[in-house]
């Protein structure tokens, strides 16, 4: 025999293994590679927060005060405030938003009787998207258009709500206010006001909220009140009691 | 080791040892995502199923100063070379490199059980990463099991 006869020989079987676990090891060292690329590269360019922040300490009170805000419509230095904790993606929250809210706008804080407060309360284990579209109503807010977007949020509820991502109807919304895609894209596009929202539930559980929509009474100098019922006839018969009682109070 | 009239090796490559390398291959990157998160390269982590971030951010995450994930590249990438010098011809009936691999993913894989226990009893929360790790790391030892018969064949 040859010596390249020989040669030949010997690789034969074992040559082949080795080709194909070459193949093997280079197809999965190509497919995990890519999907790590993909990964990574996804998050540099901004992955937004879509759930509470389990690192959050909120120990610090003050901390805690700065972060769990809500956003406030009127005077908040008023006497009576109505206080709504919403969920975004809660049906009784769109029809509150869409049918009450404007009662309310119009019969009470415009007249200055009271001013109204939302705090984000979003199920998540629910609403997949709530957390989000709290933070986005946020984002708007950094542009002046916060109740703006937040009925916007509502009126569309059904629309996006099914969807597996939200954040391109989240983005056409802003675009159709006129807010700056740019700005509002990279605050969604990111982890800000998570800690914000955050802090809203761990408010919201503490004053016991369970449910959406959950209305207060906050009375000045009398603290929280629940409100049974969402309808507009039930909170301004709760904020006449409620002024009778200041004024009683007073005598 | 057989080999012809040349010289040559002429043993097939060691289909365990193939194995190993596959698998420690996909370990290699999943251990690296998770590490990609630990350093803060990835976002929020995102998991299909169970709940990644109580277990990526519980202090069992590290060993000291050390993500548990970069201990699991450091592995990975360990079984990895050993396994694919394993196969070169030459190193086929290497009894050190079959020491080397068995003792390798006995320790892996222990350490894994170690961390699938912390998972269920401790934390209480599944990562599904760190699952996914497990079962490769659990194949991986179950595939360096014949080199414990190769180890004392060669030694006796």
């Amino acid at each position: 025999m040859s010596r390249g006869e020989k040669k030949r020989g010997s690789r034969g079987k074992g040559g082949s293994d080795m080709t194909k676990f070459g193949v093997i090891l280079g197809v999965v060292a190509l497919i995990g590679a890519g999907w790590l690329f993909w990964s990574v590269r996804g998050s540099v360019l901004g992955t937004p927060a879509t759930g509470p922040l389990l690192e959050l300490d909120l120990e610090d009170q003050a901390l805690y005060r700065q972060l769990a805000q809500g956003i406030t419509s009127g005077d908040p230095t008023g006497t009576i405030g109505i206080i709504e904790f919403g969920d975004y993606q809660c049906p009784g929250c769109g029809g509150f938003a869409l049918a009450v809210k404007p009662q309310i706008d119009l019969a009470l804080v415009q007249t200055g009787r009271a001013y109204f407060q939302f705090f984000d309360f979003p199920l998540t284990n629910m609403h997949p998207h709530a957390f989000l579209a709290a933070r986005a109503a946020r984002c708007a807010g950094d542009q002046g258009l916060y109740w703006e977007y937040h009925q916007e949020l509502f009126r569309n509820q059904s629309s996006w709500s099914g969807r597996q991502s939200a954040v391109g109807a989240f983005l056409g919304y802003a675009q159709g206010l006129g807010l700056d895609q740019d700005t509002f894209e990279g605050c969604v596009k990111s982890d800000k006001y998570a800690d914000v929202v955050t802090a809203n539930m761990s408010l919201g559980q503490e004053a016991g909220v369970s449910g959406t929509p959950t209305i207060f009474l906050n009375v000045k100098g009398q603290g929280l009140r629940p409100i049974m019922r969402n309808d507009f006839q039930s909170i301004e018969a709760a904020i006449e009691s409620a002024l009778e009682d200041l004024e009683t109070a007073g005598n | 080791m057989s080999e012809d009239a040349t010289g040559l090796d002429a043993s097939p490559p060691p289909l365990n040892r193939m194995v190993i390398a596959v698998l420690a291959m996909v370990g290699l990157f999943v251990a690296l995502y998770l590490m990609a998160h630990n350093v803060g390269l990835t976002g929020p982590i995102v998991c299909g199923v169970g709940d990644c971030g109580t277990v990526q951010s519980s202090v069992y995450a590290k060993v000291g100063p050390i993500p548990v994930s970069a201990i699991g590249v450091a592995g990975y990438l360990t079984l990895l070379c050993l396994a694919y010098l394993g196969v070169q011809p030459g190193n086929r009936g290497s009894p050190f490199i079959g020491a080397f691999l068995f003792s390798g993913s006995l320790g892996g894989v222990t350490f894994s059980a170690y961390l699938t226990y912390l998972e269920a009893f401790v934390i209480e929360a599944w990562c599904q990463y760190c699952v996914i790790s497990a079962i490769v790391m659990l194949l991986i030892f179950l595939a360096a099991l014949p080199e414990v018969p190769r180890f004392l064949r060669r030694v006796s």
